[in-house]
């Protein structure tokens, strides 16, 4: 591993991405260990998250400090507490080098000048992998992950995309030999075969807890591929539209081949209810893959079958989410730039092999094309295809998305529960949603409509 | 005043040494954020909007959280969750400390009180989880034991009614603990003569209650009120590692949304307008109860 990373790669890679002049036209050899030494002995401070990406990274990370002298200390952080933790800190001007950014935080942070753009630092050679070549990550991800107003901050780190997992034996002995390619299919085709309430048996589960896991795995969902969207162009609420309608009904619907208290599931949940066959499918994010496929939390075996999400009235629109990693503001010069070491390293190609063996999800294209990965991984075709055509703001990406998230979860929850209508609910949302983007300033001209 | 010259032989300033470190930590971790939040609670004051400054705002945040409606309902919810708990609370505990105080068994009645401490010991949040096993659809406690009288299982967590109920049978299990120590104490101070005298004169336990011990319990019942009303308007860790508040809004107590406004929109401002408010509640609350309930035993 040490000589891996100390002789990377001698191929001629073109360093394709303008705006980083520095960046040779021949690529180099890396040699971590020359680039960081300056910075030996640096301290990083991180949040991880109890996920399995970061787990992964964890497994590699003695190599790098072995190899550079950099320190990074994590602190494992409930997903729930990291934007909290990581604002108070910006804020308060703490210590944190690197900031973790979920792809909804990216207009906040940038915005708020927390974190750095790339650019800074990538025209230092002396600190840049000559194959840093961010053309090398899927662009959907580079561009929702980790740009904001046209400037790359943070580099895809931990990377998801909406899958279809699903139990291919229970599929098979209801008479499918495939996965539902659509979601009238799955609604209307597989969902009455697959639920036998008396056995407690249910054909789909959509994780729908109050919180993100509403506002954006449940409600988002239902909205893009059925053609509805939260906002129009003009950052109105766009909930009312036929196709947001008929979406948030579809769900409704739904729900009838859904375990009862699904409001009450979280991802623990849904991966749970596949796991141990209480539930046909779930859509749920590509870095479960690895819970699922364990025989220690996972009774699925060889069941386990794939797939991207289905496809609605607009096309395959699956869920998008993921987190980069940005250089914080805040930090030192000579912490910003072992950070810059470190997040090149940790998202780069030499080691997208061994973090995607490690239980992580690169982002980097050139890995996926690896037969052996292929083979390994089963979530890797569909993942890939669903990440070819995507939208980066399947949530919006701006700084009021939080508080908008908050009145998502709280209406939407009631939308599942009968205790207010799609329509009134959505009416809600709207109102609420469009006081909060006219206090940001956004119909009166003051801020770009960035999303 | 050769006598006062030896009692100030420690010197005049002495005691006020050996005090100021507690008050010195008072006013430190107390005082200083209070007063931090009432300047704050008069500024814009948005931590993810701090290009904008913190400028005064004279009562616009106090204006903005008492016409909240979302403040009131949350607000209302916590007082209906003190409403539900309390008396149950009051009254399990009550009757554990009677149990407690019966003479006999003295082994079993030390293990019993300490074993009372376990649920006051057990962190809030861990209570929550806990909380979320137990009322499990599937596989928690509570729908097993359901099973076994043939009740099919009930989807306490995903249900509102369910949810409440679920919020509240944690907070009971781990306050009547509580209530029962505070009332045994308060059976401890009567004096023995006259519980002993009150036991010769009437076999009625009710009588020897009301008439001998219930005037040694409304201290303790006043401090308990106060202490739980405090809390209940804090009530955050367990209720949100239960059900964040949800499903809907149906768990959603007062420090719950103050904890959105704070930490999620990070409006610093109305929140610490918000906590003041409830500030200003409890006070009220604690003069309330004192009138009402608390009585000096002659």
């Amino acid at each position: 591993m040490l000589s891996f990373l100390r002789n990377v790669s001698a191929a001629a890679l073109i360093m394709a991405t303008a705006g980083f002049a520095a960046a040779p036209a021949q690529a180099e050899t890396w040699d971590i260990a020359k680039a960081a030494a300056p910075y030996k002995g640096t301290q990083l401070n991180v949040i991880f998250l109890d996920r399995p990406g970061y787990r992964a990274i964890e497994k590699l990370l003695p190599d790098f400090e072995k190899a550079t002298g950099i320190k990074v200390n994590y602190e494992v952080v409930p997903y729930e507490n990291t934007r909290q933790k990581e604002v108070l800190n910006f804020t308060g001007q703490g210590d944190y080098s690197i900031a973790l950014v979920d792809l909804v935080w990216i207009g906040e942070f940038a915005e708020n000048g927390w974190i750095a753009p790339i650019d800074k630092f990538a025209s230092d050679a002396s600190i840049t992998d000559p194959n840093l070549n961010l053309k090398g990550f899927f662009p959907l991800l580079l561009d929702a992950f980790g740009t904001w107003g046209g400037k790359v901050y943070g580099l895809p780190f931990d990377n998801y995309s909406g899958l279809l997992f699903y139990n291919k034996c229970m599929l098979k002995s209801a008479g499918f030999d495939k996965p539902p390619g659509t979601w009238n299919e799955l609604k209307d085709v597989y969902g009455p075969k697959l639920t036998d309430k008396a056995k407690n048996q249910y054909a789909y589960a959509l994780q729908s807890l109050r919180g993100e896991t509403q506002s954006a795995d449940s409600f988002m969902r239902s909205l893009w591929p059925h053609g509805g969207s939260l906002l129009d162009k003009t950052f109105h609420s766009n909930l009312m539209s036929k196709e947001s309608q008929f979406g948030l009904n579809f769900r409704q619907e739904l729900m009838k081949y859904m375990p009862p208290g699904i409001v009450s599931w979280d991802h623990a949940e849904a991966v749970n209810g596949l796991a141990q066959g209480q539930v046909a499918m779930i859509t749920e994010w590509s870095a479960f893959y690895p819970t699922l496929t364990d025989p220690k939390t996972s009774k699925i075996g060889d069941c386990l079958g794939v797939a991207p999400e289905p496809a609605g009235e607009a096309g395959r629109l699956p869920a998008l989410g993921g987190f980069s990693l940005a250089i914080a503001s805040q930090a030192p010069e000579k912490e910003q730039k072992a950070a810059w070491i470190f997040i090149q390293w940790a998202t780069s190609d030499a080691i997208a092999k061994d973090y995607v063996d490690a239980g992580g999800v690169s982002g980097r294209t050139a890995i996926y094309e690896d037969p052996s990965i292929k083979a390994k991984y089963s979530f890797v075709e569909p993942m890939v295809a669903s990440w070819q055509k995507g939208v980066p703001e399947f949530r919006p990406r701006f700084p009021a998305w939080p508080a908008i998230s908050e009145i998502i979860a709280e209406f939407g929850s009631k939308m599942m529960l009968g205790e207010t209508t799609v329509e009134q609910g959505s009416k809600d949302i709207g109102t609420r949603m469009e006081a909060i983007l006219k206090k940001e300033g956004y119909y009166d001209g003051k801020k770009p409509l960035l999303q | 005043m050769a006598r006062q010259t030896s009692r100030l032989a420690y010197g005049r300033w002495t005691p006020f040494w050996f005090l100021a470190p507690a008050v010195f930590a008072l006013a430190l971790i107390g005082v200083y954020p209070t007063l931090f939040a009432l300047v704050t609670s008069f500024r814009q004051y948005n931590l993810t909007r701090v290009r904008e400054g913190f400028p005064f705002v004279g009562f616009d945040n106090y204006v903005n959280a008492l016409t909240d409606p979302t403040f009131w309902q949350t607000l209302g919810r916590t007082g209906l969750f003190f409403l539900c708990t309390m008396p149950i609370e009051a009254g399990l505990g009550l009757l554990a400390a009677l149990m407690l105080h019966q003479p006999g068994l003295t082994m079993l009645r030390a293990l019993a009180r300490v074993s009372l401490v376990i649920p006051l010991a057990t962190t809030y949040a861990v209570v929550g989880l806990l909380g979320r096993l137990i009322f499990n659809r599937d596989f928690g406690v509570v729908n097993a034991v359901l099973g076994w009288f043939g009740f099919a299982p009930l989807d306490w967590l995903g249900n509102p009614t369910g949810a409440f109920v679920a919020i509240a049978t944690m907070d009971i299990w781990q306050w009547t603990p509580f209530c029962a120590l505070i009332f045994l104490s308060g059976l401890s101070m009567v004096p023995v003569e006259i519980e002993e005298a009150a036991r010769l004169e009437t076999g009625s336990r009710w009588a020897l209650l009301t008439h001998v011990q219930l005037p040694y319990l409304w201290p303790g019942l006043t401090a308990m009120l106060i202490l739980r009303s405090a809390d209940v308007l804090k009530l955050f860790d367990s209720v949100f590692t239960m059900t964040r508040g949800g499903p809907g809004a149906a768990t959603e107590l007062i420090s719950i949304y103050i904890q959105r406004v704070g930490f999620r929109v990070f409006d610093m401002g109305v929140a610490s307008a918000q906590a003041l408010l409830l500030l200003v509640l409890t006070i009220a609350l604690a003069r309330l109860y004192i009138r009402v309930f608390y009585r000096e035993v002659d």
